[in-house]
């Protein structure tokens, strides 16, 4: 998960080489840091360093960490030549290295080759049992033949040793999500709101999925995380604002013919509606009498 | 009911679909498709949304984006009638159980409801060959409830009305066209983004 200004952040290097403007290792190094998938820029970026002797030869060590990076990339975009060519050099300059191993054995799976990855991967694992990639890599191949219960279970084994990976849980959640195992997937958020408790995407995720169970406690519950996405975020994410009011919604539709309730969910519903049309007069006129009809729709109910 | 109709998309809808599918290469896509039914034959397919390319499971973005499309596209005469999906996998063609989900939601209030899935294999094939015939599957509920793929047999129920519009895709793609494209999600986290796509509808 990336926040909105890193990602601004590197689309904008990623216009500027794009247009001949350089700064193509800063862009590579940020892609690498903040671990995006845009394999077919660092493809083609990372090649013309490496293409490039002096280039090259400019970046010192950090020409064997392109090297790996270029050949993931090169897997991703099914340019397996060019990969095999990068894990080359990589064997000549580190042989008998693990870490080349294991892009040796990724590129078994770049080619479908499922059982003889597999069996890279296990050997490997045999010298290093914590090899965090390796167990992840294993999930990856499950998905990628479509066998999602398979990549379910390969993560929750994962997660028990490595309860830390935030990526892990996120995965996790996501293929849950896809098949509509919607308790699970909360699980996974409310472990990751645990441990990153000011993280509002990750409480945005988990109204979200707790909205789309439904019921009356579920509902309230989401309505109070849409809530704080609205107080981490200083008010500015349109979800979470539309979620207030989805939920206001709802609650109201469940809850018809009791008094309690209504008063209090009222006036958050309108300040998130007053906050949306300021946010569309200002930034999306076109779009203003659409939300205006949405907002009335919800009201309504 | 859903017996010998014709189901006709036209040439911006069907690029829009497929380039918002092209944008988002490592995801499974989705979308509305908007129209009418035209002198009781056939359902006409005049325009797309591209909703989400990402948690296409979760209620809220998908409740907030009909809303608005139903809203915007009621007042041009037009109603939902289909929904598009994109798996994430490239030979994957199974309809996953949230296609299917939001697809019976669009047949309850549309009957004559288009679930059309991406056929990636073809789109890959495109290139090669001069077919006409658009890269995507379609479906219909049919009387037994479930949705059954029509046409698989290269009948032509299922058609784009301009004959060259795979032309105009490939043309498009070269031209990395499918960056500009806008879906729902991209409108919810930066609401300047227009996902109607206005550029693409000429």
């Amino acid at each position: 998960m990336v926040s909105k200004t890193e990602e601004a952040q590197v689309n904008r290097l990623e216009n500027q080489v794009d247009n001949g403007g350089g700064g193509a290792w800063e862009y590579l190094c940020l892609v690498r840091k903040l671990k995006l998938r845009r394999s077919d820029k660092v493809l083609k970026h990372g090649l013309s360093i490496l293409n490039d002797p002096s280039k090259r030869s400019s970046l010192g060590h950090e020409e064997w960490t392109l090297y790996e990076q270029v050949a993931i990339a090169a897997m991703d975009c099914q340019c397996l030549d060019v990969a095999k060519g990068c894990i080359n050099v990589l064997q000549k300059k580190f042989p008998g290295s693990k870490r080349v191993g294991r892009l040796e054995a990724m590129l078994l799976e770049a080619k479908g080759s499922w059982a003889e990855a597999g069996k890279a991967y296990s050997s490997l694992l045999e010298d290093n049992a914590l090899d965090q990639v390796i167990h992840k890599r294993r999930a990856a191949m499950e998905k990628a033949q479509g066998n999602l219960s398979g990549a379910i279970e390969c993560l929750n084994k994962y997660l028990e040793i490595f309860m830390a990976d935030h990526d892990a849980w996120r995965e996790l959640a996501e293929i849950y999500v896809s098949l509509q195992m919607y308790k699970q997937a909360a699980f996974c958020y409310e472990e990751l709101i645990l441990s990153q408790p000011t993280n509002p995407l990750c409480h945005l995720a988990y109204a979200d999925v707790l909205y789309t169970v439904g019921g009356l406690e579920n509902l309230q519950a989401a309505k109070k995380y849409y809530a704080s996405v609205i107080d981490l975020t200083g008010g500015k994410n349109t979800r979470a604002l539309f979620g207030i009011c989805l939920c206001t919604c709802a609650i109201g539709q469940l809850t018809k013919g009791r008094n309690k309730e209504e008063k209090e969910s009222l006036e958050l519903q309108s300040l998130a509606a007053t906050a949306l049309e300021k946010d569309y007069k200002q930034i999306a006129p076109s779009k203003l009498s659409l939300l205006r009809s949405t907002l009335k729709s919800l009201k309504l109910a | 009911m859903g017996g010998e109709l014709r189901y006709e998309i036209g040439q911006t809808a069907y690029i829009k679909l497929v380039l918002h599918a092209l944008k988002h290469k490592t995801a499974a896509v989705n979308g509305v498709l908007l129209g009418r039914l035209s002198d009781g034959d056939a359902v006409e397919i005049a325009d797309a949304v591209p909703l989400f390319h990402s948690h296409l499971g979760l209620l809220p973005p998908l409740e907030i984006a009909l809303l608005q499309i139903e809203e915007y596209y009621g007042a041009q005469g037009m109603a939902i009638v289909g929904y598009f999906h994109a798996n994430e996998r490239f030979n994957d063609f199974e309809l996953s159980n949230v296609a299917r989900n939001i697809g019976d939601h669009v047949h309850r209030y549309f009957p004559q409801a288009a679930l059309l899935l991406l056929d990636s294999k073809k789109l890959e094939a495109l290139p090669k060959g001069k077919d006409r015939s658009p890269v995507m599957q379609l479906y219909t509920k049919d009387s037994s409830k479930s949705w059954k793929q029509v046409g698989s047999d290269g009948s032509s129920r299922f058609s784009i009305k301009e004959p060259s519009a795979n032309i105009v895709l490939l043309d498009y793609i070269s031209t990395q066209k499918m960056q500009d494209m806008v879906d729902f999600d991209d409108h919810l986290d930066d609401i300047s983004k227009d996902w109607l796509n206005p550029e693409l509808g000429k």
